[in-house]
């Protein structure tokens, strides 16, 4: 750090410098150049353009500046835990220090500083767009230029002649794809809004060529993953195969870590972005090698774990299979209630919550279709969030329809629509924004334009055809049989009405859930998912009610396990030295161990209001 | 979804490649795709999943589309409810504007609502209305122009209301189910025969399956050893 140091110090006195250079300038102008030929325009700019990148450079304070070469140096060795820690606490400290409200310096001003090193200024532009898009508004130009610098980042790992030597963090090489395809949300809603774009974006859209097409993402997410070979690199692991035999399968780029990271976050990148264009059987598909558990090394990365879910579940949503979907969230929020006290602490803490709240919201959306018990702790939860929808929800009248669209608008993806408006057909532009075009469905049309609404009618028109299924239900509990003319009746609705909507009740007590063992996330079988079943023999219905015995196994072991805890803490505190010491050190554990009891005293009363 | 959905028997290795290799992007592909569907609909073969490929394709090159591939897809995905095949391919039908290059007038958007309709009787069990729907005057140009050249369409709808009666009656009176299934007299018998199923009088006898046993179970919690480890390695270590 002592040298670098040292050197800005000396290129610190800005002014100076500045009034030296403009007198040699004016030494110049005056002693040859003036009386030989005039200064042509292209000289004069870009000697302006020196000016201001210096006087730009001058203003960048030098403690950004130690920082960037103490960062661009932890890059070149290739050092891990310095690049984290510049990564995850520098920047994000000396943005809220300087750059809360502007952008941070540009590449090419602070480029003196690293020695122009091509791939350090990549980087640094993926930091500084990122940037502009959390904390600024992108103009036209951010957005296409950050998408040139993901193009020449992903150049880079790929077409380079073998794998570069690079390493960085997995958290960031996560941030990168997901990044990447977060700008491509933004630009694809953006770019959907034809209204209020200057001439300037409109001219600049009409040649945007393949700038965020989704071809050209789905093609960056695709050969990081071919070249990776991470789908070979995840079979062999699970066959057992020993290191060996793995580094020979997935060959030198595989081997690299930085190259298995990135193509393990490119499959999961590829399940957004599938979700995104409306594609559910897909992005379950593409992630058929992948095994959702979290044993995988890569719950590292916790927001990568947390989209996974995430996106899985909103897929099983779309699939109708809300028995994995539940399956799949209450694992999730789990999770993350147990790696709370880790991840407070982490930069990303603000996004995971966000992301956690909406699958609370998406829990609810389940639980209303599909009741279950699975985990009565995260019911709770989820009822204590979206209590007022839900009881909406399980009511199944009018006021039903209201919330689900409410909870689903909130906590679904943001969808966006894979093609371009026509900005290179003036014309066909011009149809769109004149208003009252003719559009068949004119009274949708501002909401259909809009692919989240075609995804929610699709889950809607569900919730309708589901609508009787709670009135039923809540007749059927009463009875172990009864006729189908008495239970019209008290349902005030005619007989083969009611049966067509018993046969419905019945659809939508089975659905296609996951196997153990089953290959993929898509593969699964058909199985009952309600404690109440019931059957029609001819003009008479039949009802059995399936009941869960009371639970205290979990009680059992947790307090158990608690109290060896507690056992070994005291048995390893030392001694007391002295009398005073004594008491108080060994009352601190057992003072802190009932503030953590409080998750399972829920879960005990939710048993007992079950049994 | 069962294995067959996600892999029918019927797929060949050709399309295997393209629904589940990178070559499904290829829109110089979209060809072998939309044979495959006119095969799926002249042999009574169907292949979700090959489906969505065709509308994929349509979705990221809009001048591939044609419209009368799109619609015979969603008649093929109708019948598999109430699996979601329907809202499948809904979901990747973006909206586009209106197509001035088509040779002819486009008849997706005047039969969407339609085909959206039928599917909603379906899912809803409403079988009686669906045929009543289906064979009305106003949906003429949907039978006579699109089902009509899908083989076995009619006995595709009747496999929906059979698999809805599978699961939910053990006797169904006759009457009833020839409204579901839109037979009558020697047809309906007929039918219910080549089921296997028996008519005796006016009542027709579903024969037992797990979805129309029903008992009333109480569910014992399961301790599975795993999550004793904690307590036992501890006790070995005391």
């Amino acid at each position: 750090m002592a040298t670098p140091r040292a050197r800005w110090a000396a290129e610190a006195d800005v002014d100076e410098d500045l009034q030296e250079m403009e007198y040699v300038q004016n030494g110049q102008v005056y002693d040859d150049t003036l009386f030989q030929q005039p200064i042509d325009e292209a000289t004069l700019i870009a000697m302006q353009q020196a000016m201001a990148q210096q006087a730009a450079f001058a203003q960048i304070p030098d403690v950004v500046k130690g920082f960037i070469v103490h960062f661009h140096q932890a890059v070149l060795d290739n050092n891990l835990a310095e690049i984290t820690v510049a990564y995850e606490s520098g920047w994000n400290k000396y943005t809220e220090k300087f750059y809360s409200r502007t952008e941070w310096p540009e590449a090419e001003i602070i480029a003196p500083l690293v020695n122009d090193d091509p791939i350090f200024l990549i980087l640094y532009r993926e930091l500084y767009y990122r940037h502009v898009y959390s904390r600024l508004q992108p103009n036209v130009d951010d957005r296409f230029h950050s998408y040139e610098n993901s193009c020449e980042l992903f150049n880079y790992l790929l077409n380079s002649e073998g794998p570069v030597q690079l390493e960085l963090p997995e958290q960031w090489l996560w941030d990168i794809i997901d990044e990447f395809i977060y700008q491509f949300q933004v630009f694809c809603t953006w770019r959907s809004k034809v209204k209020s774009k200057t001439e300037d974006e409109l001219s600049m859209l009409a040649d945007g060529g393949p700038v965020w097409s989704s071809y050209s993402v789905l093609n960056v997410l695709y050969s990081l993953i071919q070249k990776s070979k991470i789908n070979e690199y995840i079979a062999a692991h699970q066959a057992g195969k020993t290191a060996e035999e793995i580094a020979e399968i997935v060959g030198e780029y595989g081997s690299r870590p930085i190259y298995r990271h990135l193509g393990y976050f490119s499959i999961i990148g590829l399940l957004r972005v599938h979700v995104l264009l409306g594609d559910f059987t897909l992005a379950l598909k593409v992630m058929e090698n992948v095994e959702l558990n979290q044993k995988s090394p890569y719950t590292r990365v916790t927001a990568c774990t947390v989209a996974t879910y995430y996106y899985v579940g909103f897929c099983y949503i779309m699939l109708r299979r809300y028995p994995d979907a539940i399956r799949t969230f209450v694992s999730i929020l789990n999770w993350i209630m147990r790696m709370r006290q880790y991840h407070t602490r982490s930069y990303q803490y603000d996004q995971i919550s966000k992301t956690g709240d909406r699958m609370y919201a998406l829990f609810a959306i389940c639980n209303a279709l599909s009741p279950s018990r699975l985990d009565d702790n995260i019911a709770n939860i989820s009822k204590e969030r979206y209590g007022e929808q839900f009881a909406k929800m399980v009511r199944g009248q009018e006021d039903a329809i209201p919330a689900f669209k409410e909870l689903f608008l909130y906590a679904c993806p943001k969808f966006i629509n894979a093609n371009s408006p026509p900005y290179d057909d003036p014309a066909a532009l011009n149809a769109l924004l004149v208003p009252g075009s003719p559009d068949p469905s004119s009274p949708d049309s501002a909401d259909s334009s809009d692919p989240a609404h075609r995804h929610l009618s699709l889950l809607l028109s569900d919730v309708v055809a589901q609508s009787s299924v709670p009135t039923l239900r809540s007749f059927l509990k009463l009875y172990t049989s009864l006729g189908a003319k008495k239970l019209a009746n008290f349902l005030d609705a005619d007989e083969e009405d009611m049966v067509q909507q018993l046969m419905v009740m019945k659809q939508a007590s089975r659905s296609v859930t996951h196997v153990t063992g089953g290959k993929g996330l898509l593969d699964g079988e058909t199985a009952s998912t309600s404690d109440l079943n019931f059957v029609i023999d001819e003009n008479m219905v039949h009802i059995a009610e399936s009941t869960m015995g009371r639970r205290y196994a979990g009680w059992f072991i947790k307090n158990t396990e608690r109290t060896q805890k507690l056992l070994d803490d005291l048995k390893n505190q030392p001694l007391p030295a002295a009398p005073k010491a004594g008491v108080a050190v060994p009352v601190a554990p057992v003072v802190a161990e009932p503030a953590r009891t409080g998750g399972p005293k829920v879960a005990w009363g939710g048993v007992k209001v079950a049994a | 979804m069962a294995s067959s959905w996600v892999s029918p028997t019927t797929r060949t290795d050709l399309i295997e490649d393209l629904v589940s290799g990178v070559d499904r992007y290829n829109p110089s592909n979209v060809g072998i795709l939309e044979d495959y569907l006119y095969h799926q609909i002249r042999s009574q073969e169907y292949d979700c999943l090959a489906n969505l490929a065709i509308l994929k394709l349509y979705q990221f090159n809009p001048d591939l589309y044609n419209p009368d591939v799109v619609i015979n897809i969603l008649i093929k995905a109708l019948t598999a409810s109430p699996l979601p095949d329907f809202n499948l391919c809904i979901s990747l039908l973006d909206e586009r504007p209106i197509n001035a290059t088509l040779d002819e007038p486009d008849p997706l958007p005047s039969l969407l609502p339609t085909l959206k309709h039928l599917s909603d009787l379906l899912y809803r069990c409403r079988f009686p209305a669906f045929w009543e729907t289906y064979q009305s005057d106003a949906l003429e140009n949907l039978r006579d122009n699109y089902t009509v050249e899908c083989v076995g369409f009619e006995d595709s709808v009747r496999e929906v209301a059979i698999r809805a009666v599978t699961a939910t009656f053990t006797r169904i009176s006759a009457d009833r189910l020839a409204s579901y299934l839109d037979l009558n007299g020697a047809d309906l018998a007929a039918y219910v025969d080549k089921k296997g199923w028996k008519m005796e009088g006016s009542v027709v006898t579903i024969p037992p399956n797990p979805d129309n046993q029903i008992e009333a179970t109480v569910v014992q919690e399961n301790i599975k050893l795993a999550q004793l480890t904690k307590l036992i390695s501890h006790g070995a270590n005391m």
